[in-house]
């Protein structure tokens, strides 16, 4: 377990990291919502991101994922040095996200919404699109070949044709998480997958988390459901008022005074009130 | 009676050039150019100026006058309407959204409507340009009255092979990715879409479309003054594109039939009521705007509305033995 160091967070893991976000700070009009966030994600884990609410864990994934510039500090992939890149850019490295409020993109089929995450699109050129229609073609047809085999995965096929404005809450869960999935990401960054889905899928996406953690992804998710934190992360990161307060597995933390103080505890009483 | 039915020919075909341009903008990518006869405008001077001869003692003042024959004319005027797209794009697209967008690019309407009417050796200024040559009038020996046929026909086999092209456009991965953006543009960023990129490769084609339509405006009546690009002439074209349906090219061709070409045009061939000359002409715009509550109101997704691009159309078959998933399915009847 360890309260500061990067070096010794990856130590403990025995792996390198994927993701790294040194001393990260971003404020809004003064207040300061990330306060100097660094921690390591583990190359091919489960890593959690937990704390209280307004610990600043969504903005942590906005910066991450370029959907926000940080004021200071560094984010890198790898060896690469992405502060402040634009989304786009960092999603080209192989870093995909979902958001905490499900963002389907909702006038297209859900079939589409998967065709629209694959990288190096011959049919996104224009000159392609009006001299070379046949190799369009054959690329269409692989990369729908795919959505639908992913669609089938994450028991969304029936629903391939259907406008993605129409689906059910925890079915645009899935089709984001089936969405990154289709752009090959070699890191996910999922924002609350369980916000609001019934007890039955919760453990549907928590077995793709798994799956995609086998398949050599790694993942860095915001979770406050500490029972699936438990069961399929490897690794915990705990934020509180925008720094890192601790970071281990989940057992350890158990045993750490200020994140029972600052989160585990207040989670245990209100469960305890229940 | 030959003469109204080919000019409204003319303008329905024209509008419809003009409506998928602003559908590929807005329909598509969600761009809300409200400076859209502007480009238009654009296109139908360089078509001019680029046709007629130079200016000399015409009694005119316009640049360039290069003499070109048709079609060269009308290519560069497009192109000169896609350059004066970028040059808009580059300092409006990368920062401004939707509302602020809009703004924006109402007020350069307004501007580059002033600039033209006042900086009379650009383009002849308020009095506009006037004289430029009928295509293939003189080489194919056309009189007044058989050139407006020959014309709309030529305007008619153009915005067919435009829609042929804006088609490809829009069904293929570039037209998707167009409409991600519009949907969500962070969604579509955070998959890796360079935004600007595309929004810039959005209006560009956009632009060109409305470039040859303002480019065949100026060789149909062979004439181009401010009075036929008011600022307010951008909603006309709105018009076209939010009864035909945004998102379908074919409801552009449905929405400049009966926008354009049968509440815009047609009143103007009507008998005069008795009494009240000019009447029926002064109610089209009040038409077109009653029309245009209605189909928000009641159909906001217009005549023809967008369609779904269904798993058969990407060349892959369904498979037939799909069992539903019981699990989705009581998520979804959450």
């Amino acid at each position: 377990m360890s309260e500061s160091g990067v070096l010794e967070r990856t130590d403990a893991t025995g792996r390198k990291a994927a993701l790294r976000c040194e001393g990260v700070t971003k404020a809004f009009q003064g207040v300061h919502a990330v306060n100097g966030a660094t921690f390591d994600v583990p190359e091919g884990q489960i890593t959690a991101l937990i704390g209280p609410n307004g610990a600043g864990k969504t903005t942590v994934v906005n910066i991450l994922s370029g959907a926000m510039n940080c004021d200071s500090g560094r984010e890198l992939i790898g060896e690469t040095d992405v502060t402040n890149w634009p989304s786009y850019k960092i999603a080209r490295l192989g870093l995909f996200r979902t958001f905490q409020l499900s963002r389907e993109l909702h006038g297209l089929t859900v079939l589409e919404n998967l065709l629209v995450a694959p990288a190096d699109q011959a049919g996104e050129s224009l000159v392609n699109v009006l001299v070379r229609p046949g190799l369009i073609r054959r690329q269409e047809r692989e990369h729908a070949e795919r959505a639908l085999q992913v669609l089938d995965t994450y028991g969304l096929y029936e629903h391939r044709d259907t406008r993605a404005r129409e689906l059910s809450g925890g079915q645009k869960k899935l089709l984001e998480i089936a969405r990154a999935v289709m752009a090959s990401p070699k890191i996910l960054l999922l924002d609350e997958p369980m916000a609001g889905v019934n007890p039955a899928l919760i453990e549907l996406i928590g077995g793709h988390i798994v799956d995609l953690k086998q398949s050599g992804v790694t993942v860095l998710m915001v979770e406050h459901n500490l029972n699936v934190v438990e069961q399929i992360c490897d690794y915990v990161i705990v934020l509180a008022e925008g720094r890192t307060l601790a970071t281990g597995r989940l057992s350890e933390l158990r045993e750490n005074t200020d994140v029972v103080k600052a989160y585990l505890g207040e989670v245990i009483d209100a469960g305890a009130a229940h | 009676m030959l003469y109204y039915v080919f000019t409204l020919v003319f303008f329905c075909f024209d509008y419809f050039i003009l409506a998928m341009g602003l559908n590929i903008q807005y329909g598509e990518t969600g761009i809300l150019n409200f400076a859209y006869i502007g480009f238009v405008a654009i296109g139908a001077y360089f078509t001019g100026v680029f046709s007629l001869h130079p200016a000399g003692h015409s009694g005119q003042h316009y640049i360039l006058g290069l003499g070109l024959p048709f079609p060269i004319n009308l290519l560069l005027g497009g192109l000169a309407t896609m350059v004066f797209a970028l040059i808009v794009a580059l300092i409006t697209l990368r920062r401004l959204r939707t509302d602020y967008l809009a703004i924006v690019l109402i007020s350069l309407s307004l501007v580059l409507y002033d600039f033209c009417n006042n900086f009379v050796s650009l383009f002849n200024g308020a009095d506009g340009l006037y004289n430029v040559p009928e295509p293939f009038a003189k080489s194919l020996g056309l009189t007044v009255n058989s050139f407006i046929p020959f014309f709309a026909c030529v305007t008619a086999a153009v915005s067919l092979l435009m829609w042929f092209v804006m088609s490809r456009i829009t069904r293929a991965p570039l037209g998707r990715t167009f409409r991600a953006i519009r949907d969500d543009e962070v969604v579509a960023a955070a998959l890796g879409k360079n935004v600007f990129g595309m929004r810039l490769k959005s209006m560009l084609v956009g632009s060109f479309y409305a470039g040859i339509g303002g480019g065949l405006l100026m060789q149909f009546g062979g004439s181009f003054n401010p009075t036929a690009w008011l600022p307010g002439e951008t909603f006309v074209v709105f018009a076209v594109l939010i009864v035909g349906g945004a998102g379908n090219n074919i409801g552009m061709f449905v929405g400049a039939l009966l926008v354009e070409t049968l509440l815009i045009h047609l009143p103007a061939f009507l008998p005069e009521i008795p009494g009240h000359p000019g009447l029926i002409e002064y109610f089209d715009n009040a038409v077109v705007g009653i029309v245009l509550m209605l189909m928000l109101w009641f159909r906001p997704e217009g005549v023809v509305p967008a369609r779904l691009r269904r798993t058969a159309s990407f060349g892959v078959s369904a498979r037939g033995d799909a069992e539903p998933d019981l699990t989705i399915a009581v998520a979804a009847h959450e």
